[in-house]
């Protein structure tokens, strides 16, 4: 047989397998909600923030082993995390070298939490683990996306090992319920990415003032120039400021949008169709991390510069 | 807001959480890794350092030994010449003083075997002397007077030396 029968003999039997597991396992209606949720007996304990936490636990725990006793020769987890912490700084000195040096904590633990926050919502457990509630919805005030369940509609097979009397039909929830889950990405918490905006946000601004003192003010309330510069001085302003929701959608949109088609995937064949996405969802939290950092060292670099930074180049050029 | 699940108390667990777990990453792992990272840095400038010291000094004495090899090799060939030099005028002087030794013995052979020919020649003389005197006795049959004796031994070696 050839390598081209045999992957296609591959795809065709796991989608097969797929669709026996969907029809003999039937799920019901995943509900996907944009908040995350307390969980049961923790007000304002969510099930992200726990998630953030073991994910705090484990970078902790990763650098105090890495750096428990170091060695001139880096050997095994030091050497992983010398690969790590060296390739992010020699990254960010690329961008902007002289503030890379005073802003690397606050960028590498940008990165290193986003993207572990990205990849673990990726775990077996995340979205399927959790508390069945009858609670409504729209009563928590939380936003849920109904997906119609195209098997249930069209072969109402019950869950065999369950079909005595009394028990559910169902794995999971009966429908109607609502799950609520027990692990949740961490960036797909709103408050997370708000968290990591408003600090990407007062860092910028920390070194702009720290670069050019009050005179950074200058760049939004600029009255020498005339209308123009206070219109131009505006819009910075604003563009400045929406840099906070930039940075927090961007981040949550990209995960949450992950998440919900890891699970409409999941729910239209749970065996082999995920895969792909799975990978790209490894890609996209790479990127995320990647960009949210990078972003920060670049607007860094543009609120040190001096005002008159262009106008002076400008007329370099020009000369 | 809290349709969205935007809450200030969480999010002020966040940003806690977040500046808790930069310090202690900063603490446990930014700060060593890149001491560590600079350290090694350092060092392995002041290796590239040594090592071009080294190069440099390898050059020094590489330069001193080529001097001291061109400076040897001149005095070995200076000590040569005057060694060939010793040598010619020794040979000179020993092909000047064999000669002088060859000559004089010679000179001694020559003058030694001339007086052996003269010695030789006054014994034959006087053996020819004491033949003829014999000869001459025994053919005359009588013994000639003294004076006559002497003539007659005159006359023949005169003979003698005219034939030789």
């Amino acid at each position: 047989m050839s390598s081209r029968n045999r992957i296609i003999l591959i795809v065709v039997g796991a989608i097969a397998v797929g669709i026996i597991a969907r029809l003999i396992f039937p799920m019901g209606s995943p509900v996907v909600t944009v908040r995350a949720d307390d969980l049961p007996g923790l007000p304002n304990f969510t099930n992200s923030f726990m998630v953030l936490l073991v994910v705090d636990l484990i970078l902790i725990l990763l650098a105090f082993f890495a750096t428990r006793n170091m060695q001139l020769v880096p050997r095994g987890l030091q050497n992983a995390m010398e690969l790590v912490i060296e390739s992010m700084f020699n990254f960010f000195c690329s961008i902007n070298k002289k503030w890379t040096p005073a802003a690397f904590p606050v960028l590498a633990t940008i990165f290193l939490m986003v993207i572990l926050s990205n990849w673990a919502g990726m775990l077996p457990g995340f979205g399927s683990i959790g508390f069945c509630t009858h609670e409504e919805h729209s009563s928590q005030g939380a936003l849920a996306i109904n997906l119609k369940d195209p098997y249930l509609g069209l072969l109402p097979v019950q869950f065999p090992l369950a079909a005595e009397e009394g028990k559910s039909k169902y794995l999971g929830c009966e429908p109607g319920e609502h799950l609520l889950e027990l692990f949740r990405a961490p960036t797909a918490d709103l408050n997370l990415t708000l968290a990591l905006a408003l600090v990407a946000f007062v860092t910028v601004e920390y070194f702009g003032f720290r670069a050019l003192g009050l005179g950074y003010l200058g760049k939004f309330f600029n009255f020498k120039g005339g209308p123009i510069s206070i219109i131009v001085g505006l819009f910075e302003f604003i563009s400045e400021i929406a840099r906070i929701p930039a940075f927090m959608f961007r981040l949550f949109g990209n995960v949450f949008a992950g998440e919900v088609l890891l699970i409409v995937m999941i729910f239209l064949l749970p065996i082999a169709l995920p895969l792909p996405f799975y990978l790209f969802e490894v890609f996209v939290g790479f990127m995320q991390a990647f960009i949210f950092s990078v972003l920060t060292i670049a607007f860094i670099g543009l609120a040190t510069e001096h005002h008159g930074d262009d106008h002076s180049h400008a007329e370099g050029a020009h000369h | 807001m809290e349709a969205l699940g935007l809450n200030l108390p969480k999010l002020i667990y966040q940003i806690i959480n977040f500046l808790m777990l930069m310090i202690i990453l900063y603490a446990l792992l930014y700060k060593r890794i890149l001491a560590m990272l600079a350290e090694r840095q350092q060092r392995i400038e002041q290796s590239l350092k040594d090592a071009e010291q080294v190069k440099l000094q390898l050059a020094n004495a590489k330069r001193d030994y080529d001097a001291e090899i061109a400076k040897a090799r001149q005095e070995a060939a200076s000590i040569v010449a005057q060694a060939q030099e010793r040598a010619k005028s020794q040979e000179v002087e020993i092909l000047a003083q064999a000669r002088r030794d060859a000559d004089r013995v010679r000179e001694e052979a020559r003058v030694s075997t001339l007086q052996e020919r003269d010695t030789l020649l006054r014994e034959a003389k006087d053996q020819i002397a004491q033949l003829i005197t014999l000869t001459a006795s025994q053919v005359l049959g009588a013994e000639l007077k003294a004076s006559g004796h002497d003539t007659l031994i005159a006359e023949s070696l005169s003979a003698l030396d005219r034939r030789n």
